[in-house]
C-alpha cells in the first residue's frame, strides 16, 4: 500500500525555555496511521506531543503536515489541520459541558457529536453541567469527543485513557479505528498496553527524550514494551 | 419622606454611575489581569471627547462614537506596543500603565490646558419622581448605565465570545489548541474595556469637573470596588459598587464628604486585609 506521507518530523528538539527535553526525534506518518508513543513517566512523551502541536516551539528541526511546514503557535497549527488533546487541563472547568464542546464553532451546533454521544451518553446527559464537576475520566472523555469531532487530518492525544473506565477505553479505541478508516492519522501517548494493542500501526518507545526503540505492527507488543520499559 | 426619596435616588444613582465607571476596569483588570493604572485617563479622554464635539458645535450624542474612536485607537496602540508582552507579568502592567497614564494626562494638558473645562448639559430640567424634583440628565445617565451593565452581563453569559474569553482566561493553552487566536481575543477584550471607560467618561462629563487630572479619583474608586466585589464576575462589580457607593453616599449624607471617603478607604483596607479575594470572586 502506498499512502502519501502526512506528517514528517526531522530531528526535532525542544523543551521548556533553555531546558531541552526532547532530543533529535524524527518520525514519519502516513494518512490513516496510528503512532503510539510510550515510555515511563517523565521521558518526554508529552513534550514531544506539545512540540508537534505547537504548544511549545521546537528549538531545532522541521515538522511538516501534508507538505506544509508547521510553524507558529498552536491555534495556527490547529487551523492547518491538527487536533490536540493535552494530558492535563483537558477541559475548561468553569464552562458547561456544552460550551466546552461548541465554543470554537460559530453555529454552536452539537450535531457533529451525535455518534460520540451514542457511545458516551454521559456527555449528552450532562451538557448543562459545569465541566469542573465531572470526574477525571469523564473530563478525558469530554476532551476526546472535542478532538475526534474536529475535521482535522492528524489528532494528537496525550494519554487519553488515563483514569477512564475500561469499557470507555474500548469505546475510545473503536472511535479511533473508525476515524483511521476515514484516513485520519493519530499520535497517541499511552501507557495502557491494551489500548496500544488495539489501535497501533507503529510504536515508539521513548527514554530520556530520545527514541529507544521503534517498531511497526508486532504481535508481541506487550513483551517488547515490557522488555524495554523495565530495563 | 421627600428627603428619604432624595437620598434613595442619589443612592441608586451613585451606585449605577460607579458601576458604569468601573466596568472598563472590571474587564481589563478583572478578566485580563492587567492592572490598568491608566483606566481613569481613558475615562478622562471620554469626557474630553464631549468637549471636542461641543467645541465644534455638534450635537452631544456624537461624543459617544468619538469617545469610542479615541479610546479604541489609544487602547489598541497601548496594547500592541506594551500590554501584549506583559499579560503574564501583572506587576509590570502596573508600571507600564502608570507611565501611559502620565503620558495621556500630559498630552491632554498640552492640548487643552490645565484648567477646568465646562461641558454644557444638553438634557436640562428636572423630573418629578416620588415628589422629588430630580435632574433629568441624572436619569439619562442612570438608564444608560443600567442598560449597558445588564446588556453586557447577559451578553457575557450567553455569547460564544463570552465563552471564549472565559476559556482563554482559564486555560490559554487549551484555548489555543482549539483554534482560538488568544492574542487577538485578548487585544479585543482590552480595547473593549478601555472603550467602555471612554463611554463612561462621555456620559458623566456634563455632571463632573473636566480637567486633565480627573482620572485619578475614578481610578482609586474603581480599584476599591474591584477589591471589595472580587475579580472576574459582573456580580462582583454590582456588589462592589453597591458597597463602596452605598457607604460613600450614606456616610457623606450623615457626616460630610471627607468622612465618606475615609469610610471607603477603611472598608477597602479591611477587605484587602481580611478578605483579599472580595465578596464574589471568580470561581
Amino acid at each position: 500500500m502506498n499512502v502519501p506521507e502526512l506528517l514528517s518530523a526531522q530531528k526535532i528538539s525542544g523543551g521548556y525555555g533553555d531546558t531541552i527535553i526532547v532530543r533529535g526525534i524524527s518520525m514519519s506518518l502516513a494518512g490513516g496511521d496510528v503512532l503510539c508513543v510510550t515510555g515511563r513517566n517523565g521521558v518526554g512523551k508529552s513534550t514531544l506531543l506539545k512540540l508537534i502541536a505547537g504548544v511549545l516551539q521546537q528549538s531545532d528541526g522541521v515538522i511538516k503536515l501534508a507538505g506544509t511546514e508547521l510553524r507558529g503557535p498552536a491555534f495556527v497549527r490547529q487551523r492547518q489541520g491538527l487536533g490536540y488533546m493535552p494530558q492535563v487541563g483537558v477541559v475548561f472547568d468553569n464552562l458547561s459541558v456544552q460550551e466546552n464542546l461548541t465554543l470554537q464553532y460559530k453555529g454552536r451546533s452539537l450535531k457533529r457529536y451525535e455518534a460520540l454521544f451514542a457511545s458516551f451518553p454521559r456527555m449528552a446527559e450532562r451538557l448543562t453541567q459545569k465541566a469542573g464537576t465531572l470526574s477525571g475520566g469523564e473530563k478525558k472523555i469530554l476532551s476526546f469527543c472535542r478532538v475526534i469531532a474536529e475535521t482535522n487530518k492528524l489528532a494528537i492525544l496525550d494519554e487519553p485513557s488515563e483514569g477512564v473506565q475500561p469499557e470507555n477505553i474500548a469505546l475510545m479505541a473503536e472511535h479511533i479505528l473508525a476515524e483511521k478508516k476515514n484516513g485520519r492519522s493519530f499520535i497517541v501517548a499511552e501507557q495502557n498496553t491494551t489500548l496500544i494493542e488495539q489501535i497501533h500501526d507503529h510504536v515508539l518507545i521513548m527514554d530520556h527524550g530520545e527514541v529507544m526503540y521503534e517498531f511497526s505492527c508486532d504481535k508481541n507488543i506487550r513483551e517488547i514494551i515490557n522488555k524495554h520499559i523495565s530495563l | 419622606m421627600e428627603l428619604f426619596a432624595l437620598y434613595g435616588l442619589n443612592f441608586i444613582y451613585g451606585i449605577a454611575t460607579l458601576g458604569l465607571i468601573v466596568l472598563g476596569l472590571a474587564v481589563v483588570f478583572g478578566l485580563l489581569g492587567v492592572m490598568n493604572m491608566a483606566h481613569g485617563e481613558f475615562v478622562m479622554l471620554g469626557a474630553y471627547s464631549v468637549l471636542i464635539v461641543q467645541g465644534q458645535g455638534l450635537p452631544y450624542f456624537l461624543s459617544f462614537p468619538l469617545a469610542v474612536l479615541i479610546c479604541g485607537f489609544v487602547g489598541y496602540l497601548v496594547e500592541w506596543s506594551m500590554i501584549r508582552h506583559l499579560y503574564t507579568r501583572p506587576f509590570d502592567t502596573l508600571l507600564a500603565t502608570w507611565g501611559i497614564a502620565i503620558l495621556i494626562r500630559k498630552t491632554v494638558e498640552v492640548i487643552f490646558g490645565r484648567g477646568y473645562q465646562s461641558v454644557n448639559q444638553t438634557v436640562t430640567g428636572t423630573v418629578d419622581i416620588l415628589g422629588v424634583d430630580y435632574p433629568a440628565y441624572r436619569l439619562v445617565v442612570f438608564v444608560c448605565a443600567v442598560t449597558l451593565l445588564v446588556g453586557l452581563f447577559i451578553w457575557y453569559r450567553r455569547s460564544n465570545t463570552g465563552a471564549r474569553i472565559k476559556a482563554m482566561i482559564a486555560n490559554p493553552e487549551l484555548a489555543q489548541a482549539m483554534g482560538i487566536n488568544t492574542a487577538r481575543l485578548a487585544r479585543g477584550t482590552f480595547v473593549f474595556g478601555v472603550c467602555m471607560a471612554g463611554l463612561a467618561g462621555a456620559l458623566i462629563a456634563p455632571l463632573v469637573r473636566v480637567e486633565p487630572y480627573m482620572g485619578l479619583d475614578y481610578l482609586l474608586s474603581s480599584f476599591f470596588i474591584l477589591v471589595v466585589g472580587g475579580l472576574g464576575t459582573l456580580e462582583g462589580l454590582f456588589i462592589g459598587s453597591s458597597v463602596i457607593g452605598g457607604v460613600d453616599v450614606a456616610v457623606s449624607a450623615f457626616f460630610d464628604k471627607t468622612s465618606g471617603y475615609l469610610a471607603v478607604l477603611v472598608i477597602s483596607i479591611l477587605f484587602l486585609w481580611l478578605r483579599p479575594e472580595g465578596l464574589y470572586a471568580r470561581r
